[in-house]
This record gives structure tokens, C-alpha cells and sequence, in this order.
């Protein structure tokens, strides 16, 4: 590690190591170690803000704030299975009705139109005959 | 290997409404998440109320709490999050009166001198915190008060570990500007281990 990457995390974390990303650690240390007068110096201004910030201290918790949370444990009901997944199972549902309505869309319009013979809806290949008087009105007009 | 969640338990003991539990749950969790919700909002009572509010939200969730997703600690820390940029959205929609009295986080009550030396350290400091923006406070209460490391931290953030690194130094550097212009260089020396 360099003293420069050293003296940027310093900036970042502090001097408390711990509190340094676990793979810089051993290296940070080394150079310590070693002596390096630069991040010596750069640990000790970090060390000096560290103490700054550690003098701002909290009051603990107020024991009437503790009560009432902890009473308000038991007025809470919990959440459900179908609580928790209602904007889910309700997105499913409009999607759901939407598709009812569709089919329902569908049946109506088929069942207002007249029915249709088989042979119209669907022409069978063994029906050649208005293929043959095409072709045959064709051939006349080609000897013309 | 993931590490095991050390939370999953108590939440199941809670889910069976056991009232050691519940007791249990808020003395581990009630005094870390007090201070990371006053350290952000600078204001007591408001912390008071983004605890509350964070408490109702685990006794919710606690029956139905599934290990393997998000840690719980790191799932509290992001609602009371949550709870606090809302608490400093409306603020800023509605800013304080210059004369109008904050929540102080120490009592005033007569002390002796030394305990006075200690609040009058520990009010410079919060003011100083509360002088940074938004987002350095942030990164410095999770990663300093809180010691998440610096890929929760950088997660709970929405942002790369490089950005939350930059977050901290800018932050460090504006409290030790901060300390030295309102209370002198030498103030930056006194503080003790």
C-alpha cells in the first residue's frame, strides 16, 4: 500500500483499522509498521476527529419510550399472507376481470351472428368445382 | 458462507408473541436505532417518534420475517431511514423559524464541571454534524455511529463503495473546517480518546 492510498482511506474510515474494509487492513498495518512518518501522521490527524465525533454522546433511551414500545407490541396485529401480497392478488384480479370480459365480448358477438354452414366457413379440398369453371371460363376466353 | 442472521431467532420468538421477546428486541435494538434516527434528524423527540413508528413496523413483520433475504438489522436501518428522509423532506417544504426552539438531544439539567465540559463537546459536535449536508451525515452516521461496514453502508445509500468513500472524506473534511472556523484550530486537539 502507498502512503497516498493509505492517507485516502484514513480520510474516509478514520484511524480505527477496524473500521477499514477487511482486504486493506494487513496492508495498512504494514506500512505502520514499517514506520512510514507520513501515515503516522495522517493516522494521529485521524485519530483526532475520531475523538470528536466520539464526544458526541446520546442520553440512553427513556424508560417511559421503552414501556411504550414495548406495549405497543402488543396492540399491533401482524401482517397477513393475503395482507401482504393484496396489491399482488389485486393487480391479478384486474387482469382477471379484464379477461372475463373479453371472452364474455367474444361469446356475445359469436353467438348474434348467423350460423354459418360448414362448407362456407371452411373450404374442403375435395371441393374443386368453382376452381374447374374458373379455368375452364379462362381457357374460353384465351381461344377468343 | 452466509453468515447467520443473529436476529432470525428473537423475530420467531416474537412471531409465538412471547413477551421476553418483545422486551428482549427492544433493548437490543431501541438504543442503536434511537441514535442513528437522532444523529440524522438532530431533534429528540423526532427520533422518539421514527423509533415508535420503526417498533410498529417490526412487530408487523416479525411472524412473517424470512431469513435468507436482507439481514434484519439492515432491513431496520433502511426503514428508519426511510422514516427520517421523509421527516427531512417536510422540513425542507417547511423550514424552521430562526427563533424557534429545537429538541436538544442533551438535557440542561445543573452539572458538575467536567459532566458540562462533556456536553459542551458533545453539542459542538452534533452541531457540526447538523451543519454537513444531508447525504455526508448520512454516510458518516452509518459507517462511524453505526459501524456498518462500507458495503452495507454503501447499500443502504443506493450507492458504490467509491461514492460513499468520497461521502466520508468530503464529510470528515467539512467537520474538521466547521470545528476549526466556530471553535478554533486548537479545538481539533482537544477532543479525548
Amino acid at each position: 500500500m502507498t502512503p497516498e492510498r493509505f492517507a485516502y482511506l484514513a480520510d474516509a474510515y478514520g484511524a480505527d483499522l477496524q473500521r477499514w474494509p477487511v482486504a486493506e487492513r494487513g496492508a495498512a498495518l504494514g506500512l505502520l509498521e514499517r514506520g512510514d512518518v507520513t501515515s503516522l501522521q495522517v493516522l494521529q490527524q485521524a485519530r483526532q476527529l475520531d475523538s470528536l465525533l466520539d464526544s458526541y454522546q446520546l442520553a440512553p433511551p427513556d424508560p417511559a419510550l421503552v414501556r411504550r414500545i414495548a406495549a405497543s407490541a402488543v396492540m399491533t396485529k401482524p401482517v397477513s399472507f393475503w395482507s401482504r401480497y393484496a396489491d399482488w392478488l389485486s393487480s391479478v384480479g384486474f387482469v382477471g376481470v379484464g379477461l372475463a370480459g373479453i371472452a364474455t365480448g367474444i361469446l356475445v358477438v359469436s353467438l348474434s351472428l348467423p350460423l354459418s354452414t360448414a362448407s362456407e366457413a371452411l373450404p374442403s379440398v375435395f371441393d374443386q368445382g368453382d376452381a374447374d369453371i374458373v379455368f375452364t371460363v379462362n381457357a374460353e376466353e384465351s381461344e377468343q | 458462507m452466509k453468515e447467520i442472521d443473529p436476529d432470525v431467532e428473537l423475530l420467531a420468538r416474537i412471531g409465538n408473541k412471547e413477551p421476553a421477546a418483545v422486551n428482549e428486541m427492544v433493548s437490543r435494538k431501541l438504543p442503536r436505532l434511537l441514535a442513528l434516527a437522532s444523529r440524522i434528524l438532530g431533534d429528540a423527540d423526532e427520533a422518539k417518534d421514527v423509533a415508535q413508528e420503526s417498533f410498529l413496523r417490526i412487530w408487523r413483520q416479525a411472524a412473517n420475517w424470512r431469513s435468507g433475504e436482507a439481514r434484519f438489522d439492515t432491513w431496520l436501518h433502511r426503514v428508519v431511514l426511510n422514516l427520517c428522509h421523509d421527516r427531512l423532506r417536510k422540513r425542507k417544504e417547511r423550514p424552521l423559524e430562526d427563533d424557534e426552539p429545537g429538541n436538544e438531544l442533551v438535557d440542561s439539567a445543573p452539572r458538575p464541571d467536567e459532566e458540562l465540559e462533556a456536553t459542551a463537546r458533545s453539542e459542538q459536535m452534533a452541531a457540526a454534524l447538523a451543519a454537513l449536508p444531508d447525504r455526508q451525515r448520512e454516510a458518516i452516521v452509518l459507517q462511524y455511529y453505526q459501524e456498518l461496514s462500507n458495503i452495507e453502508a454503501a447499500a443502504l445509500m443506493n450507492i458504490s463503495v467509491d461514492a460513499l468513500e468520497s461521502l466520508l472524506s468530503r464529510a470528515r473534511r467539512n467537520l474538521r473546517s466547521y470545528l476549526a472556523e466556530t471553535h478554533g484550530p486548537d479545538s481539533l486537539g482537544r477532543g479525548r480518546r
